[in-house]
C-alpha cells in the first residue's frame, strides 16, 4: 500500500516539476517550410522565411489568428551579418517560435551564388532543427521574390519548388551540396528556378525550372539552359527519364522520351594528359511523330537511333567543353579518376584538378535503342501506304 | 419424561453459549441423541427464519423424527415422496443406518454427525432427516431451487463455437464442464468459503496433467480465506492473487465451459464459485489475456493474423494518446510536414495544451463507456448518441478540442475493445494515463521510461509461481508457437511446458508427425479423377 501511495504521489507531482521547460505546442511554432538567402549590397546576408498561416489552411471553424489578405502563407526577411542574426531579427517581430525542422527548400539568391554561398550553409548543417534532406536551389534575382510567388496549384511556392525539383530537374539536397563542395573531383551545381507569369497572365506567379547553374568552388561559374542541362543527366546515380526533341533529315520532327540511361566513364592516361572514354547506353520511346516517315521501316529506325546518339554525344560534349573552359567539373570526372587510379589521383591531381581540367581529352560513344514506337506506325492523319 | 434433567440443562447451557452464531462456530458440535434437544437448538438458531421448516412427524413405530429444509430450495414433490416412505412404512426403524440403507429410496443421501455439516447441507438445499435416538442425521440431496436457464454468454460472444455459458448454479456449471471432459482425471475438490454465505467453491483440474504443486497452492490459498461473504468469484480472485497492487489481472475469468475445459487441458486449474457464472482460471500469463477461445476454432492462418492485430492494438490502446501528446508538444519534427500543418491548423483555435485536451477527451470517453455499461439498454443508446454528437461533433466545432484528438481517442477506444478480456483491457486503459502524463513532461523519453517500468513490473509479476510473461520471458521457444502465432494443431502437439505439465503430449507423436510431413491427411487422391474418366 505504501509503495502504491508513493507511486501515486510521484506521478501526481510530475506535472508540477519543471520538466516541461522545452514544451512547445504546435500553435506556438511558426513552421518554416522554405527559406531564402540573399547577399545584400553591403555584404550582409538577408534571410527570408516562408511560414504557412495554419489558421487559414482550413482548420475547423471558430476564431483563429487574424490573417491579412487571402494568402495562406507569410514571408518575412531580415538582414544580418550572419544567418542566425538575421533569424533573431525576424524572431524579434514574430509572435511564434521559428521552427526550422520542416524546411524543405533552401533558395540561394543570384548575388550570393556569384559571391560564394558556402558560408551561410554552415548554420543549416550545424543547427539541429535543420535537416540535410532539404533541397537546395538557386534563382535568378533575389531569393525572397521567389518565396513571394504564389503558384496556382500549391499553397506555397516552397511546396511547388519541391515538387518541381523532384520531377523536372536534377535534385540536389543539402547533403549532396555539402559533399560536392567538400570533395575534390566534383564541383557543385544547383537547379535554377524562377517565378514567371502564366500565359495567359493570371493572378498567380508560377515557378519554372530554368536549367542548372554550375559552380567553381562555391562561386557561380556559368549556367546551362534546360536543353544544355540534358548532357548532365546521363551521369546521375539514378537516371530520371526525360523528354527530348529529335529532328532528322532536316525538318522531320519526333518527340522522344529517354526511359533508361547509363553512362560508363573509363579514365586512362594518354600523352601525359588524362583521357576519358565515355560510353552512354540508353533506350528511348517515340511519343510523337510529326514526320511522314514510317517507323516500321528498319532504315528509318536506324536513322533515328543514330541521330539520337549524335544528339546525346553533342549534349555531353557541350557540358564537358564548358567544364574545361570554366574549370568546373560538374560531372565529377575527377571522382571517376580517383576511383580508378587512387594513387595517381592523390599524388598528382587531387589538389590541382581544376587547373588540370582544360587539358583533359575525351571520346564519347552513345548507343540508343528505340524500344517503343507507339501503337500506330505513321502519323494517323497520313494515308496508309 | 424420557430425557434426564441434567441433560436438559446441558442443552440449555449450550444454547446460551451459541447465541446467533455462524456455521463456522458450530463446527464440532455433535447432534444430540434426543430429538427434542435438537429441535430446541434448531428452533433457537433459526428463530425468525420464516423460510426454515422443521417438520415433525412420527414413524409407524412411534419413533419421532423431523425433516428440516429451507422452503424454496427443495423439490417439494420428491421430498414428499421420501417422507411418505418414512411415515407410512409398516415397520419403521429407529436406526439411521437402516433407514439410509434399506428404507429411503433417494439417490443422493449422506450421513452427517455434526451441526455444521448438517446445516451447511440444509442451507444449501438438502433436506435433513433427524430420527430420535440417533447421533447422526441424513441429508437428502433433493434440490429444486429456481435457476436461470443456460444461455449464450454475453460477455464472451463468438462467431464460431459453442453457445452455452455457465449460470449461477455451481452444480449445473460443473456438469457442463464434466460434459466436456468425460474422464476420471477431471477432479473437483469441494471447499466452502464465507462465514455467512457458506459459498461452495470447487477447484477443478485434470489429475496427471496439472502441476500438483499448483493445485495444492490453489487449495491452500482458498482454504485460508476467512471472510464473511463471497458473492462473486471476484472476491476469491482478489484474495488469492499474487500481487494485489498490480494493475494486471493475475487470474483469468470465463463464463464459457469450452474455455475452462481447454485451460484445464493446458494444465491450469479452474475455480468454480457458487452463485456466479464467472469461473476463475489460474495460473495465467499476459498472452492468455490476448487470446480468445475462437482462435482455436478458426483456421490457424486467420487466427494468427487476428492475434497479431491484437498485439498491435495493445500498443495502440496503450500509447496513441501519449505519442500524440509527446510528438505535438516536443517532437513536431517527427511528423510529415503536411500532417504537421493539418494538426497545427486543427489545433490553432484550441485553448488547451495537448495534454489537457487529451486527458479531457480520455476521461470523457471513459465516462461514456462506463455510463453505457450501467444503463439499461434502451437508455444506453441515448448515451452513445450524446457521446457522438456532444463530445465528437460539438466539442470540435466549438473549438474546445481538436479533430485529431477526437480521432486519437476513438482509435484508442476501438483498440482497447479488441482485447478479448475485459480486465486486461481495463489494465491497459488505466496505464494509459500515467504514460500520457509522462509524455507531456518528458516527451518520447517519458513514454519509453514508463514502458520500461511497465515491462519491468510485468517481468516481475507471477501468477501462482508462473512468470507473467512466459513463455517469452523466461524464454521457452517451443511454446512461442501458441503465442506469437497460432500454429496449426498438428504443430501444437505438446501442452505448454512452462506450467509444470506432467503429461506433455496432446497427441500421439506418430499422428502429429504424419500430419506435419504430409501437410494434412492423405485422401483418396485418384477418386475424382477416375470418376471423370469413367463418365467421359
Amino acid at each position: 500500500m505504501k509503495r502504491l501511495a508513493l507511486l501515486c504521489a510521484l506521478m501526481l507531482s510530475l506535472p508540477a516539476v519543471t520538466g516541461c521547460w522545452d514544451r512547445r505546442e504546435v500553435n506556438d511554432i511558426a513552421i518554416v517550410i522554405a527559406m531564402g538567402i540573399d547577399k545584400e549590397a553591403n555584404g550582409q546576408y538577408r534571410l527570408s522565411v516562408q511560414v504557412p498561416l495554419v489558421s487559414s489552411l482550413g482548420g475547423p471553424g471558430g476564431g483563429g489568428g487574424g490573417t491579412s489578405g487571402d494568402k495562406s502563407y507569410y514571408v518575412d526577411s531580415a538582414v544580418g551579418p550572419t544567418i542566425r542574426d538575421a533569424n533573431n531579427k525576424i524572431q524579434s517581430r514574430m509572435s511564434r517560435h521559428l521552427f526550422y525542422a520542416h524546411h524543405r527548400i533552401v533558395i540561394i539568391g543570384e548575388q550570393l551564388a556569384k559571391e560564394g554561398f558556402s558560408k551561410p550553409l554552415d548554420t543549416i548543417s550545424r543547427f539541429p532543427e535543420n535537416r540535410l534532406t532539404a533541397y537546395i536551389v538557386m534563382t535568378k534575382g533575389r531569393a525572397v521574390s521567389l518565396l513571394q510567388a504564389q503558384p496556382q496549384f500549391e499553397r506555397f511556392s516552397g511546396e511547388a519548388i519541391r515538387e518541381l525539383v523532384k520531377a523536372e530537374t536534377i535534385p540536389v539536397t543539402i547533403k549532396d551540396i555539402s559533399q560536392m563542395l567538400n570533395a575534390p573531383g566534383i564541383d557543385a551545381y544547383l537547379p535554377i528556378f524562377e517565378a514567371v507569369d502564366s500565359h495567359p497572365k493570371g493572378k498567380s506567379k508560377e515557378i519554372e525550372t530554368k536549367g542548372i547553374g554550375f559552380f567553381r568552388g562555391d562561386k557561380l561559374a556559368g549556367t546551362y539552359n534546360r536543353e544544355q542541362m540534358q548532357g548532365l543527366r546521363w551521369f546521375q546515380n539514378t537516371f530520371a527519364p526525360f523528354p527530348a526533341l529529335l529532328t532528322i533529315d532536316g525538318g522531320q520532327r519526333f518527340s522522344v522520351y529517354f526511359q533508361h540511361g547509363k553512362a560508363d566513364i573509363k579514365p586512362s592516361f594518354k600523352k601525359g594528359s588524362v583521357h576519358f572514354d565515355i560510353r552512354v547506353y540508353t533506350t528511348a520511346g517515340i511519343v510523337e511523330n510529326m514526320s511522314s516517315l514510317d517507323l516500321t521501316d528498319q532504315k528509318v529506325n536506324a536513322r533515328i537511333e543514330s541521330k539520337l546518339a549524335k544528339d546525346i554525344t553533342s549534349s555531353i560534349r557541350t557540358v564537358i567543353d564548358q567544364s574545361k573552359k570554366l574549370r568546373s567539373d560538374t560531372i565529377g570526372l575527377g571522382i571517376v579518376l580517383a576511383r580508378n587510379y587512387p594513387v595517381v589521383w592523390k599524388s598528382k591531381y587531387r589538389d590541382r584538378w581544376n587547373e588540370e581540367l582544360p587539358r583533359i581529352t575525351y571520346t564519347i560513344e552513345s548507343k540508343v535503342q528505340v524500344t517503343t514506337v507507339g501503337q500506330t506506325t505513321t502519323n494517323i492523319t497520313k494515308e496508309d501506304p | 419424561m424420557k430425557f434426564p434433567k441434567e441433560e436438559k440443562n446441558r442443552t440449555q447451557e449450550l444454547i446460551d453459549t451459541i447465541d446467533a452464531c455462524s456455521l463456522t462456530e458450530l463446527e464440532g458440535i455433535p447432534l444430540f441423541p434426543q430429538l427434542e434437544d435438537n429441535v430446541i437448538l434448531l428452533k433457537h438458531l433459526f428463530s425468525d427464519c420464516s423460510d426454515f421448516v422443521i417438520r415433525e412427524f412420527k414413524q409407524k413405530n412411534d419413533v419421532h423424527a423431523i425433516a428440516v429444509f429451507v422452503d424454496g430450495l427443495i423439490d417439494t414433490k420428491q421430498v414428499n415422496e421420501a417422507l411418505k416412505v418414512l411415515m407410512l412404512l409398516e415397520e419403521g426403524s429407529d436406526d439411521i443406518e437402516v433407514i439410509e440403507e434399506a428404507l429411503l429410496p433417494v439417490s443422493q443421501i449422506a450421513r452427517v454427525d455434526d451441526y455444521k455439516k448438517l446445516l451447511q447441507a440444509v442451507l444449501g438445499g438438502d433436506t435433513g432427516i433427524l430420527v430420535d435416538g440417533n447421533i447422526q442425521a441424513l441429508t437428502l440431496g433433493i434440490r429444486g431451487a429456481e435457476k436461470r436457464s443456460v444461455n449464450e454468454p454475453e460477455g464472451e460472444a463468438v462467431v464460431r463455437g459453442p453457445r452455452e455459458g455457465f449460470i449461477e448454479n455451481i452444480r449445473t456449471n460443473t456438469s457442463m464442464l464434466r460434459r466436456k471432459l468425460k474422464t476420471p482425471r477431471l477432479k473437483m475438490k469441494s471447499l466452502v468459503v464465507g462465514r455467512e454465505t457458506n459459498t461452495n467453491i470447487i477447484v477443478a483440474f485434470l489429475e496427471g496433467i496439472a502441476d500438483p504443486q499448483i493445485v495444492d497452492e490453489v487449495s491452500r490459498r482458498i482454504g485460508n480465506i476467512d471472510i464473511d461473504a463471497v458473492l462473486e468469484s471476484g472476491y476469491v480472485e482478489e484474495l488469492i492473487q499474487d500481487n494485489m497492487y498490480s494493475p494486471f489481472p493475475q487470474v483469468k475469468y470465463s463464463e464459457r465451459p469450452d474455455t475452462v475445459a481447454s485451460a484445464l487441458l493446458e494444465g491450469r486449474v479452474a475455480i468454480f464459485v457458487d452463485g456466479t457464472p464467472m469461473v476463475l482460471i489460474v495460473p495465467v500469463t499476459f498472452w492468455m489475456m490476448l487470446q480468445a477461445n475462437e482462435d482455436y476454432y478458426e483456421r490457424f492462418q486467420m487466427a494468427t493474423l487476428v492475434r497479431w492485430l491484437r498485439y498491435l492494438f495493445v500498443f495502440i490502446s496503450l500509447l496513441t494518446p501519449a505519442v500524440y501528446v509527446a510528438i505535438t508538444t516536443f517532437h513536431p519534427q517527427m511528423l510529415p510536414t503536411t500532417l504537421l500543418m493539418s494538426v497545427a491548423a486543427a489545433r490553432e483555435s484550441i485553448p488547451f495544451p495537448a495534454i489537457v485536451e487529451a486527458l479531457l477527451m480520455e476521461v470523457a470517453f471513459e465516462a461514456l463507456r462506463e455510463a453505457g455499461i450501467r444503463l439499461p439498454k434502451t437508455v444506453g443508446q441515448a448515451v452513445s448518441i450524446l457521446g457522438a454528437l456532444v463530445v465528437g461533433q460539438a466539442a470540435v466545432q466549438a473549438g474546445i478540442v481538436s479533430a485529431p484528438m477526437v480521432i486519437v481517442v476513438s482509435i484508442t477506444g476501438i483498440a482497447s475493445f479488441t482485447i478479448p478480456h475485459f480486465n486486461a483491457a481495463i489494465a491497459l486503459r488505466m496505464l494509459r494515463f500515467p504514460i500520457m502524463i509522462a509524455a507531456s513532461v518528458l516527451g518520447i523519453y517519458g513514454i519509453m521510461v514508463m514502458l520500461l517500468i511497465i515491462v519491468g513490473h510485468m517481468a516481475n509479476l507471477r501468477s501462482f509461481g508462473v512468470p507473467y510473461l512466459s513463455p517469452l520471458a523466461p524464454l521457452s521457444v517451443g511454446d512461442l508457437k501458441d503465442v506469437l502465432l497460432r500454429a496449426p494443431w498438428s504443430e501444437l502437439e505438446k501442452r505448454p511446458s512452462f506450467l509444470g505439465i506432467q503429461n506433455a503430449r496432446r497427441m500421439d507423436a506418430s499422428f502429429a508427425e504424419g500430419l506435419q510431413h504430409g501437410g494434412g491427411q492423405e485422401g483418396i487422391k485418384s477418386n475424382s479423377h477416375s470418376n471423370g474418366e469413367g463418365s467421359s
